[in-house]
């Protein structure tokens, strides 16, 4: 297997568009897992880790520009933290320090599992994807890019470069219920914001793909049971599909609680 | 810790690090079936893969079968330069399989009489007129799930043929069962076993028998000429390694309405799986009290799941969590407080024999400051979290046992070398060994080696099972010390014309009684040149018409989430008795590693299969939950530290095993003064807890208003 390790964006794309089959590996937590039980033999691997535009955040007018390369370690900590408090929620839940010193935003996206703790914190935020190839650059929001169980829109020459959301205020948070307490994929998760009369809810681990479900501020009440209600959990080792539902009401009923108080 | 410096910077030598020069590697095939005949098997195709040198089958190993009986039940091997070579090759193995029937249920196992063994019945007083005449009854039906024992090194063995000689480098518990065993086995001279396991990466028990990659290495080793190595991944670890079996409890308890227990029975069922045996289950009902009418029957149903194999206090962790979780449930009933309970049915003597030692009254005392700590633990409960404590009283064995022998080893130099072919499964055995051959022959730990791990290089020694290595292994140590003392003092009286009655060693010196002579060792032994000072030990017998058990109690304190049905351990204090303490800092690792143990068993860890196949769900360490550091409570650990008079020269017991018995119905038992929801099942998952609570509802609505 080759590894194919470009030092800027374009080498990148132009890599990805003559190997398409050249899977994009930036903090490995999902590929290395993926090569070690052999569910996946890329012909090649494409190393995004020296490349330097895909590193970082910043404020762009009114909106916060996530690179891919954004580690959950940095997510969590620091002026992000405070512009961005539900992704900060999220990212200390993921894994452990190792993880997180090593998972990427942008890897979640690639994975776009269900149980991605990234993904509900982005949805209720609105968030869009920047997609780049040779061909040129495109958005999609991320409900559009979020196509399945595993699957989203990226096609076979492009990479992930970014993920927008606006800047603005609002009250947000996230809960994760585990089996434990570290080290835990989702049994469920939920991003919760309220953005002025807008009530916007995210769930993970509780459909095939990460919901969300939005009601006005009016709605209050019923929004509970309106999220899950909203879920189509299954049955799995990690929980039943009504502990799922159970779990969702408890944690919306908490996360309107905490931002509303 | 003796050893620190090598494990801290690698140099300790696992099975897991073994490399020889020409060594193989074997992979195992094992079955996709929960029960299956294998038709035919052709293993052509594998042998010409590359990299493969042999294959072997049913008919080369009995270890392996065309019968398998459960998942992953081994079926063929195959030997090649590398592990991956020998894994893709499994894939070239044709195999015709017949998949039949399984029989997952144990309670349909044995309305089947489809049992392991007879029956296990045991009777004593008249149960059934106890009963009736009782002033009160609870009943309750108990269930554990199947765990696994995941030792961080996984079962594996490096085998080579000198000659006929067979050396096997292996990750075990017992040296020399596995040389007789594989002796017996392979119709060798035991002689012509060499075992060797220098350092050892956990078993729990696991890791008593050779097992299937040991013969296989063995024989794929004596095909090709070549060391080969059978190591298990940690997915078959997961799937086929061993596991604490799963029971289901039915159990009743009568007793007066002052707390007096009147009488105890239990009906146990034992999943024992497709082979193994009917563990202890029944233990704790029958010897944890002072009952005079105890009927107990255990039933070993074999059904089509992976054989168990004994894990940390085989049946008492199971059989603890039920009896301890009824009688607090009886308790409650005669709103009697559950410590109160549980002096008053003390068991002073045993009904056959006395104690070699039992301070467990002294353990329900230290308890207290603990148990008082909930008045202002239920204080913190709100409509979300709710607080409790709980306790629960550990019996179990721990003993040890002859024969053991060691050997020392004085040099001109005054250095002390002890020689045992034993092994340290991780325990700090090393040191504490060092320890009582420094303490008895009167000089500073850094005098002292323990060289250990390989029979060809010392004499038998216990197995480090039953929580026996200190207690099987330190008096013969320490016998060893003691004879090479004598003989040092014997020198030493000769030479300074002193009675030897008036000479000791002490740190490091020879010492007269009188305080004028005090010479290094050195000078002493130092006359020797050359010769040697030989010490020799033995492992007396343990007293007779005695029983020698460990004893203890846990409090654990809690907290709720009633509402997603989280359960947080948040402090649990360990109050055992062993006897003599050696090492403090490694007797509080133990009792730390079994809470933690315990706490996934509890908690969190359950083997899951597919019910309509037997197929394992959970084959990895993400699916199968362990506990991580963030799941540790606070752990707070005393030991009694009192030798026991009668036994042996040391008056230590063992502590491997008696943490990982009570810590289940302790948590169970705080849930209950946290919620009131009884606890019935392990693990308590959420999903569990909020069942508990809903039933706790359904009964309170059910129940009359008072009794
Ligand atoms: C022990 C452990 C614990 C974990 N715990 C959690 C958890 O609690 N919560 C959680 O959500 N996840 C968890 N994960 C999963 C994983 O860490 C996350 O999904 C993480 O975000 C993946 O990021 P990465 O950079 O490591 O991705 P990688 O493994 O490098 O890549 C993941 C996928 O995205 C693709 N990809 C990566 N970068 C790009 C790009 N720029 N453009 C296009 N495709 C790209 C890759 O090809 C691959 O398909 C855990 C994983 C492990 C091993």
């Amino acid at each position: 297997m080759d590894v194919l390790t470009p030092s800027t964006l374009d080498e990148a794309l132009r890599l990805k568009a003559e190997v398409p089959a050249a899977r994009p590996i930036q903090g490995g937590t999902d590929v290395m897992v993926e090569l070690n039980f052999d569910r996946a033999r890329p012909p090649a691997l494409l190393n995004l880790n020296e490349v330097r535009e895909l590193r970082g955040w910043s404020r762009e007018n009114g909106t916060l520009r996530l690179g891919s390369g954004l580690t959950y370690t940095e997510a969590m900590a620091g002026p992000l933290a405070e512009a961005f408090p539900a992704l900060a929620e999220a990212s200390r839940t993921v894994g452990s320090p190792q993880i997180r010193n090593r998972g990427t935003i942008g890897g979640n996206l690639g994975t776009a599992s269900p149980a991605g703790d990234a993904l509900p914190p982005l949805l209720v935020r609105g968030a869009e994807v920047e997609l780049a190839s040779v061909r040129g650059a495109r958005t999609l929001l991320l409900t559009e890019f979020l196509v399945g169980p595993k699957r989203n829109a990226l096609e076979p020459d492009e990479l992930v470069t970014a993920v927008r959301v606006p800047a603005g205020p609002g009250s947000e948070t996230f809960m994760k219920v585990g089996p434990r307490n570290a080290m835990v994929i989702a049994v469920v998760s939920l991003a919760l914001r309220v953005d002025g009369d807008e009530l916007l809810a995210s769930y993970g681990s509780a459909g095939p793909v990460t919901g969300l479900v939005r009601a006005p501020l009016s709605e209050r009440a019923g929004f509970p049971e309106q999220v899950a209600a909203a879920a189509s959990p299954i049955d799995d080792v990690r929980g039943t599909s009504a502990y799922r539902r159970h779990a969702l009401r408890v944690l919306t009923t908490r996360a309107l609680d905490r931002c509303l108080a | 810790m003796a050893d620190a410096p090598q494990r801290a910077r690698g140099e300790a030598q696992y099975t897991a690090d073994v490399l020889l020069p020409g060594m193989l590697h074997a992979a195992l095939l094992r079955s996709p079936h929960a029960y299956a005949r294998v038709k035919k098997i052709d293993v052509r195709r594998a042998l010409e893969a590359p990299g493969v040198h042999a294959a072997v089958g049913p008919e080369d190993v009995e270890a392996l079968t065309d019968e398998p009986g459960f998942f992953g039940a081994p079926v063929a091997a195959i030997a090649a330069n590398t592990v991956e070579q020998a894994r893709a090759a499994l894939e070239l193995i044709d195999v015709e399989w017949e998949p039949l029937e399984p029989l997952l249920d144990p309670d349909e196992a044995v309305r089947r009489g489809q049992l392991t063994d007879e029956p296990r019945r045991n009777e004593r007083g008249d149960f059934e007129r106890a009963l009736a005449d009782a002033d009160v009854v609870v009943e309750g039906e108990y269930r554990t799930q199947v765990v696994l024992h995941n030792p961080l090194e996984t079962h594996q063995s490096v085998c080579r043929w000198e000659g006929d000689t067979l050396e096997i480098y292996t990750s075990t518990q017992y040296i020399w069962g596995i040389r007789s065993r594989v002796a017996k086995q392979l119709g060798v001279e035991p002689d012509n076993v060499r075992v060797v396991c220098n350092y050892m990466g956990g078993g729990f028990g696991a890791k008593n028998d050779p097992g299937e990659y040991t013969y296989v290495a063995a024989e794929l080793a004596r095909r090709t000429g070549r060391p080969v190595k059978c190591a298990l991944t940690r997915r078959e670890e997961n799937l086929a390694a061993g596991n604490r079996n799963a029971t289901i409890q039915r159990l009743t308890v009568g007793a007066r309405s002052d707390g007096t227990i009147t009488a105890l029975g239990g009906e146990f069922v034992n999943a024992v799986g497709w082979d193994g045996w009917i563990a202890p289950t029944d233990g704790p009902m029958q010897t944890l009290y002072h009952c005079e009418n105890v009927r107990t029957v255990t039933y070993g149903a074999k059904i089509n799941t992976a054989p168990m194999k004994a894990f940390r206090a085989p049946g008492y962790v199971e059989g603890t969590f039920g009896l301890e979780c009824l009688l607090d449930e009886l308790a409650a009933r005669l709103d009697v407080d559950p410590l109160e309970l549980r002096r008053k049915n003390y068991a002073h003597s045993s009904n056959e024999r006395p104690y070699s030692s039992k301070n467990l009254m002294e353990c329900y005392r230290r308890a207290e400051p603990h148990w008082e700590r909930r008045h202002e633990l239920r204080t913190r409960s709100d409509s979300t979290w709710k607080y409790g404590a709980g306790l629960a009283s550990q019996i179990w064995y721990g003993g040890g046992g002859p024969p053991s022998y060691a050997w020392t080893r004085v040099g001109s130099d005054g250095r002390i070398t002890v020689i045992t072919a034993m092994q340290d499964i991780g325990t700090g055995t090393r040191t504490a060994m060092a320890q009582i051959a420094a303490e008895e022959l009167g000089v500073p730990l850094d005098r002292v080696r323990v060289e250990l791990g390989d029979s060809a290089r010392g004499p038998f020694a216990s197995i480090s099972a039953g929580s026996s290595t200190t207690p099987s292994m330190g008096p013969a140590v320490r016998a060893a010390a003691a004879d090479a003392k004598r003989q040092i003092i014997e020198i030493a009286a000769q030479r300074h014309h002193l009675e030897e009655r008036v000479l000791d060693i002490s740190d490091g010196n020879v010492v007269s009684a009188d305080g004028n002579l005090s010479s290094p060792l050195e000078e002493i032994v130092g006359l020797l040149e050359n010769a040697q000072i030989l010490g020799k030990g033995a492992r007396g017998p343990n007293p007779t018409g005695m029983q020698v058990l460990t004893f203890g109690v846990q409090v654990a304190e809690v907290a709720v989430d009633v509402e997603t049905g989280e359960v947080r351990v948040l402090r649990v204090a360990a109050i055992h008795d062993v006897g003599r303490v050696i090492n403090p800092l490694g007797a509080s690792s133990q009792v730390e590693g079994g809470i933690i143990q315990g706490i996934g068993h509890t908690l969190s860890e359950q083997r899951l299969l597919d019910p309509a196949t037997g197929t394992v769900l959970t084959q990895s360490l993400d699916a199968y939950r362990l506990p991580t550091i963030a799941d540790v409570p606070e752990i707070v650990c005393e030991l009694i530290d009192k030798p026991d008079e009668h036994l042996t020269n040391l008056g230590s017991k063992g502590l491997g095993e008696p943490p990982i018995v009570p810590i289940a119905a302790a948590i169970a038992n705080a849930i209950r003064d946290a919620t009131g929801a009884d606890i019935h099942s392990l693990p308590i998952t959420r999903e569990e807890m909020l069942r508990a609570l809903e039933a706790a509802k359904q009964k309170q609505r059910g129940a009359p208003a008072a009794v």
